[in-house]
């Protein structure tokens, strides 16, 4: 630790001596912000830009639909290099009677069909299991919301006439693999393909895809698992089984029986990943914040995946007592909801908290469920405050 | 820490333990330097040691630096990792296989203070760092 301290040192002046360092780099010794030019994505945490992985800094969740360049971006491979509307093509097939090709213009003659989803990454969370695990280390903003629109996944289907024998649908894009890493490919279930709200969507909040969010059109999966939700679609496959592929084993897989942190888990006593859990994120106040005494608007956001929000508890005592926080009017089956807790504050120091409550009668647990590869962190939030 | 410290730590702990079982079930967890105190900034680059240069070679052929920066893994966990990557075309020599791990697991341990990300670039940065200072 101390030679990484003293190489900091001993770099300040050099790194910016040599001149060769990239802009954000020399920035950071001199203890400026040091930020990275992306175009398209605003004020976005870097947790990669190479290949690009972004998250929504927690302050952004203040609107229930997310700004496209606030909206947190996840890739497993490099972006495509080359994307011509022009020439792309999605191709239907696998376990179909009629197997066919679209071009852009003709999925786009297909019936729309929107849907406010909270997209979020399986991983969100990750840096704050303990023991630690390898993988994004995602703070708490691997997660957006937005109305994705585009042709019914179902009606598309039906075109090629599924055949019985179709027990799952694959979904393949344009990211480009490096090395020999295995090529992000992952299925889902026929019922889910089938679900009326499951899309391949070509645009987002009204405008079409971004780059970033799979231009010119992905899989929309609502409720589930970012990781779902496909981007640059090309293929769909029907299969007679589940696709197998790193990405559906060992990857995405979470233990069938949560065990103690750092246990080792069998491949045989995992299931892959599907549905969000119940989860609430505090977005103001910002953690380690010194506000006045008096009043002070606890909010943030609450989703459940393909369940609904039915109540977000806030704790201003450590978990002692807990008090209602009042839900926002803007919902969604798949959306997040904003609450909001007006608190009488008192000068101190404290560690707010916030638990949400679903459909199916799920809270979220007082401590993280561990698991080896980081999923689904999903413990009551907290944010230690000073109020002066 | 200082004497009367290290007893009001002791007896906080005595207290904890007190307490029942079901009381600690249902009260969160309160995630000690989770978030506070600021993590460390570190450079966006790999530190210096015998096995910068090759570590460089092998990883940011497909990825940068900042997705080994921001690891915080036990040695058993790098080892698992190199592998991997390995298995995925990383080109790392047999010889430098152990020094490699060596490397990465003395460098980006699990007692490492965080690794602070930088952000991009804001479409109105003098909103944003109002925002900020009053947050703060």
């Amino acid at each position: 630790m101390n030679s990484r301290r003293n190489f900091l040192k001993q770099m300040s002046g050099a790194a910016l001596a040599v001149g060769a360092a990239p802009s954000f780099l020399s920035s950071a010794f001199a203890g400026q912000s040091r930020s990275i030019d992306i175009p398209g994505e605003d004020d976005m945490i870097v947790r990669s830009f190479r290949f690009v992985d972004l998250e929504t800094p927690v302050e952004y969740f203040n609107t229930w639909l997310t700004p496209v360049p606030h909206f947190f971006v996840r890739n497993h491979m490099h972006e495509p290099s080359e994307l011509d509307p022009g020439t792309w093509q999605l191709t239907v097939g696998g376990e179909v009677e009629k197997p066919f090709t679209l071009n852009l213009s003709e999925l786009s003659k297909l019936e729309v069909h929107s849907v406010v989803n909270t997209l979020e990454c399986a991983g969100n969370g990750r840096s704050m299991h303990r023991p630690q695990v390898p993988g994004i280390q995602w703070g708490k903003g691997a997660v957006s919301t937005a109305r994705f629109s585009g042709p019914r996944l179902r009606d598309v289907l039906q075109r090629a006439a599924v055949k019985p024998a179709g027990k799952h649908v694959m979904f393949r894009g344009l990211d480009e693999v490096p090395g020999k890493v295995p090529p992000f490919i992952r299925s889902i279930p026929i019922e889910k393909a089938l679900d009326a709200d499951t899309l391949v969507a070509t645009h987002m909040n009204g405008t079409p895809l971004t780059k970033h969010h799979g231009f010119p059109a992905r899989a929309l999966v609502p409720g589930w698992i970012g990781a779902a939700s496909c981007k640059w679609l090309t293929d769909i496959k029907v299969l007679d089984s589940e696709f197998v592929g790193n990405f559906m084993s060992p990857g995405y897989r979470f233990p069938n029986q949560p065990g103690k942190p750092g246990e080792v888990v069998k491949p045989e006593d995992t299931h892959p990943l599907t549905a969000l859990s119940v989860k609430s994120v505090i977005s103001g106040p910002l953690d380690g914040a010194t506000l006045r005494s008096g009043k002070v608007s606890v909010h943030g956001a609450a989703w459940a995946g393909e369940a609904d929000i039915v109540k977000v508890e806030i704790s201003t005592d450590g978990g002692t007592s807990w008090k209602a926080a009042a839900l926002g009017h803007e919902q969604s089956h798949y959306a997040w909801r904003l609450w909001s807790y007006d608190w009488k504050a008192r000068s101190g120091d404290y560690t707010i908290l916030s638990r949400a409550t679903d459909s199916q009668g799920r809270t979220q647990p007082s401590t993280p469920v561990w698991n080896p590869s980081g999923y689904l962190y999903n413990a009551a939030d907290q944010v230690k405050i000073h109020v002066a | 820490m200082s004497h009367s410290a290290v007893k009001s730590f002791a007896l906080t702990s005595l207290l904890a333990l007190a307490t029942s079982l079901s009381a600690q079930e249902q009260k969160p967890q309160i995630i000690e330097g989770l978030q506070n105190p600021p993590p460390v900034r570190f450079p966006d680059d790999l530190p210096p040691g015998p096995m910068r240069g090759k570590a460089t070679t092998s990883c940011q052929e497909c990825h940068e630096a900042r997705i080994i920066l921001q690891q915080r893994l036990s040695k058993a966990a790098w080892t698992k990792e190199v592998d991997k990557m390995i298995k995925w075309g990383a080109v790392v020599d047999a010889s430098d296989h152990d020094a490699l791990i060596d490397y990465l697991s003395t460098n980006f341990s699990p007692d490492q203070p965080r690794y602070e990300p930088p952000r991009t670039s804001s479409e109105k940065a003098s909103g944003k760092n109002s925002e900020k200072k009053t947050a703060k």
